[in-house]
């Protein structure tokens, strides 16, 4: 009865749709009802029309009351509470494996959230910037050693805003140490004590209103705007006016009395994901650091910030700034008919960057700014995943390692009637649990990690609790990490067929030991290339302390803020040198550290102004004292001598200078910079900039005054020649706070990066390596409990404890080393491109990966060697008895 | 109470079993009901009521009657319980209380 006749009945596929989801209790008779009034239309209305109102009905049954359930949902609660239960006991029988799992997952997560926050933090940057067509502006040059940098001379603003209808807004910032921009004693008028505070920069009164900084009090559009005023961050602004409106009152500088500067507001202090911080901003109103300084474009000092109107096109008006080169700087240089003009003409070109992109994008961009690296970000957000793999990976490899464990009660189950997808969905829960647990540990693990973070970091991180979205995250990470590390062993561990386990021919999780050694070649290769990364970043940092300089920097006291002596320089230094523990001392502003004065000039030899393109150096005024203090070396001549009248047009210059000029012997050759000097002397090439660069060419004047006097000591005993030298600066100065600095600290600091990177990347790579040794650890366990019949009999038969111990090792060992194998050249290529950055590097020597290597397979064994050597050590009646 | 609210399409359908008496079944109920309202009647709405009907326990059900022209499936046939009689009486008595309760004016004006 059922099978009528083909042409009488509606679409096959549509009913079986019908059936498909339609449930029992309505089926049959539904599909009954609908197929009698398919009939009864097909007589009226034609096949097609009644195919298609049939297909109709059947998506009008599409609804809730006629849906299929799985299975009702008091059962489905109650299964889940018996896989909480089970996962629950399972959890509980085996708290070494438990630990392992969830500890190595709460590690690997801890390390993603932490690096989330850091990589949230860095990207942050500037962000109420976006798109509000706020602009730096930067120099390009296309040419030959192409490079960017930022600075302009003093009247960029006025010829932006009157050339150039697009620009809003223009406004200047001097943020390198210049004059009073960097640090200063500061003291208010009616105190007499002096501060060293830093922050100092000098800006025009547009900046405020370009950047939109909010003030505290005095107001945006005028807070610079008179000549001398001075705007102080609200933190200053607590220091040294507490409770009270600073606005109006007076600040004293370096004790220049005659150029005291007036409070003219407040602003908040900058965020810390801020491309600047300063705490004063001293205005460029009327400013004119020398005559004629603000209209020539001879010294380009000055970073210029632009609002364009919304509606600019960015390309078209960076092509349109060309116009700039032609109008001032061509006609400057032909002026002064320097020979560069035909490379400016051919490769001096401008460009605007938003104000947002300043932190991470700034690539080679030569600002002195602090910046952010984009591939640092990649390459943490990738050591992220990967540690997070590792310990899904851990997970896995533990989950269907302890599968035998779980083989019978799988068999069980699907005796009893549980199909697969229950099945699956009980290890799914399982390692749900598990996940949640792990979020939760790893959650206190980020809190109580979060201050060494920050310190190794450099950053104020803290975890969001009060953002909407932290918790949902979070959540949702837990849910997809379980599954992800779950997926595979639920699939696995139901996959069992009940007969086979029941009858006992399972092997014991022996089926997926080639899945597990690839998971174990996978962690060990992340932790090794980190190993070998740590190791070669730490060899560079190394290189970098310890290599030759060019300079003593060892037991050096750079003793700041002594511009305020003045007239009694000399005497000051003099007396230094009286005192027994002191070797020598010289004072200057130049020493080849960061944080003192650069600047750059351009040389020709005698009378070649005109004719030769100049040589670009550093000029640097320092005194007699200055080479035998830093303990540089004379190649070729003499040191200055103060006596000697004629030494006032005396320059010593570096090797690097010598060769650019082109001297075979530079000693009485005379050069220039528009004064022209006898060249006395060559002293060797010494670094004044970090290793990324060359050395670059150098010379030196004599001069006087200083804001430095470096003090080179002889004894080792520093607090007690601290103290002496002390006395005699309280002797001098006695409202100035006594500071110093060590040379060699302040050396480190220009490195603080690569130092900063290393330490990040030993902290990864150890906890790469804890991650894999839990694992591997675990795994071990689970060998040694496999074997633990075949061990006991080796053991009657007379095995030594050596021969067991190889044999369970030599599995493992041999996967350390594939790791290895695959790990050197990967890491060797990674690295080899992270030496690119420096021009003065370390080659990297095999002895780097056989140290890895080595340590590698060191870690691995010690991780086995416990479960191995106890297993070897038990009394093999004990295990065999139980048979 | 939400349980036991009648629904106006309900009670219809409710009344429509209760006249085909014997032979209750979906599609005898959307012709019946199509014929009294004179309202286009989906054959979905009417079994979405039926299975409410029936768990709100109005209704009872099973299944028998299959013939050729239902390519031999069985009906499931619908009658109802001393519940659904009940409920049914006591709309009807609201109905006529509160029609009592209108105003004579009312049906007066309505004639004009």
């Amino acid at each position: 009865m059922r099978h009528t006749k083909q042409k009488d009945s509606p679409p096959k596929w549509v009913v079986r749709f019908f059936r498909w989801y339609c449930n029992d209790h309505l089926s049959e008779a539904v599909l009954g009802d609908m197929i009698e009034f398919y009939k009864r239309r097909k007589q009226k209305l034609g096949n097609r029309k009644a195919d298609l109102l049939f297909l109709w009905n059947v998506l009008c049954f599409l609804q809730p009351f006629a849906i299929k359930r799985k299975s009702s949902p008091q059962n489905h609660f109650a299964m889940f509470e018996n896989y909480l239960k089970i996962a629950w006991r399972s959890m509980s029988r085996q708290k070494m494996y438990t630990a392992i799992k969830v500890g190595g997952f709460a590690i690997g997560l801890a390390t993603c959230i932490l690096i989330f926050l850091f990589i949230r933090n860095e990207i942050s940057y500037d962000k109420q910037y976006a798109s509000q067509s706020i602009y730096r502006l930067y120099n390009d040059w296309r040419g030959p050693d192409g490079g960017q940098w930022t600075s302009f001379p003093a009247n960029i603003h006025t010829i932006l805003k009157n050339d150039y209808a697009e620009v809003e807004k223009a406004g200047r910032l001097i943020p390198y140490k210049w004059f009073n921009a960097g640090s200063n004693l500061i003291r208010r008028d009616d105190r007499a004590d002096n501060t060293y505070e830093e922050g100092f920069a000098y800006a025009d009164n547009e900046l405020l209103e370009i950047l939109n900084i909010p003030m505290a009090y005095g107001s945006q559009s005028n807070a610079l705007a008179k000549p001398s005023s001075i705007v102080l961050s609200k933190k200053m602004a607590d220091k040294y006016f507490p409770n009270e409106d600073p606005v109006g009152k007076i600040i004293i500088l370096n004790e220049e009395k005659t150029k005291p500067f007036v409070v003219g507001g407040v602003m908040n202090d900058f965020p810390t994901n801020s491309h600047i911080h300063y705490e004063f901003l001293i205005t460029l109103t009327n400013v004119e650091f020398w005559p004629g300084e603000q209209t020539s474009w001879c010294c380009w000092n000055y970073n210029a910030y632009i609002k364009l109107r919304p509606d600019t096109n960015i390309p078209s008006f960076e092509k349109k700034l060309t116009s700039m080169r032609e109008t001032y700087l061509v006609s400057h240089l032909e002026k002064m008919g320097d020979q560069s003009v035909a490379d400016v003409k051919k490769y001096h070109f401008f460009g605007v960057q938003p104000v947002e992109d300043i932190y991470l994008k700034s690539g080679k961009m030569g600002d002195e700014q602090q910046h952010g690296d984009m591939r640092y970000i990649w390459l943490f957000g990738g050591i992220a995943v990967f540690i997070l793999l590792l310990a899904c990976i851990n997970f896995i490899n533990l989950s269907t390692a302890k599968s035998a464990n779980r083989a019978k009660e799988v068999g069980l189950r699907k005796v009893v009637g549980s199909a697969r997808s229950f099945l699956v969905r009980q290890f799914l829960t399982e390692s749900l649990v598990y996940s949640f647990v792990s979020f939760a540990l790893a959650l206190v693990l980020v809190i109580l990690v979060m201050p060494f973070f920050n310190s190794l970091s450099g950053k104020q991180l803290s975890v969001p609790w009060t953002t909407w979205w932290l918790l949902p995250l979070l959540g949702a990470g837990a849910i997809m990490a379980g599954v992800i590390a779950g997926i595979y062993p639920a699939f696995y561990l139901s996959a069992f067929k009940p007969v086979d386990v029941l009858k006992g021919s399972v092997s014991r999780g022996s089926k997926s030991s080639t899945m597990r050694s690839a998971m174990v070649i996978f962690q060990f290769t992340t932790s090794i290339i980190l190993i070998i990364g740590t190791f070669i970043i730490y060899e560079q940092m190394n290189f970098i302390l310890h290599s030759k300089l060019g300079f003593s920097k060892e037991q050096v006291i750079m003793i700041q803020g002594a511009s305020t002596l003045e007239r009694q320089h000399d005497a000051f230094k003099n007396e230094l040198k009286q005192l027994a523990e002191v070797e020598n001392a010289t004072s200057n502003n130049y020493l080849p550290v960061y944080g003192t004065n650069r600047d750059q000039n351009g040389f020709w030899k005698e009378g070649k102004q005109k004719i030769d393109k100049p040589v670009y150096g550093q000029f640097w005024y320092v005194d007699e004292d200055y080479i035998p203090t830093l303990r540089m070396k004379l190649v070729e001549g003499r040191n200055f001598n103060e006596k000697l009248k004629s030494d006032s047009a005396a320059i010593i210059i570096n090797q690097a200078l010598a060769r650019a000029m082109g001297y075979k012997k530079s000693v009485g050759e005379r050069m220039g910079n528009g004064r022209t000097y006898n060249v006395i002397g060559v002293v060797e090439d010494f670094h004044f900039d970090t290793m990324k660069g060359e050395i670059r060419p150098l010379c030196m004047v004599m001069g006087k005054g200083g804001d430095i006097v470096s003090v080179k000591v002889k004894s080792k005993n520093v607090a007690s020649v601290l103290s002496s030298i002390n006395k005699v600066w309280d002797k001098f100065m006695p409202h100035q706070p006594f500071r110093y600095t060590f040379l060699d600290e302040s050396y480190a600091r220009m490195y603080d990066d690569v130092d900063r990177t290393g330490r990040l990347f030993a902290s990864f790579a150890g906890l790469a390596i804890i991650v894999a040794c839990l694992g591997l650890f675990a795994l071990s366990a689970f060998m040694v409990e496999q074997r633990s019949k075949e061990i006991s009999i080796r053991l009657v038969m007379g095995a030594s404890v050596r021969n067991i111990f190889r044999l369970l090792t030599q599995n493992f060992v041999k996967l350390v080393l594939v790791s290895f194998v695959i790990a050197a050249p990967i890491s060797w290529i990674m690295m080899n491109k992270w030496l690119e950055d420096y021009k003065y590097k370390i080659t990297i020597t095999l002895d780097v990966f056989i140290a890895a290597g080595v340590t590698a397979v060191f870690i691995a064994l010690l991780t086995i060697s416990y479960q191995s050597i106890s297993a070897a050590l038990a009394n093999p009646a004990n295990r065999l008895r139980s048979e | 109470m939400k349980g036991t609210y009648l629904g106006e399409f309900e009670e219809l359908v409710l009344l429509t079993v209760g006249i085909l008496f014997d032979d209750a079944y979906g599609l005898a109920i959307v012709d019946e009901l199509e014929k009294q309202t004179e309202r286009n009647v989906m054959i979905s709405s009417v079994h979405k009521a039926l299975v409410r009907l029936e768990e709100k326990g109005y209704l009872k059900s099973h299944l028998g009657g299959a013939t050729e022209t239902r390519g031999g499936r069985d009906k499931r046939l619908y009658t109802l319980t001393q519940a659904g009689i009940k409920v049914l009486n006591q709309s009807k008595e609201l109905r006529n209380a509160m029609y009592k309760q209108v105003p004579k004016m009312v049906w007066e004006e309505s004639k004009i």
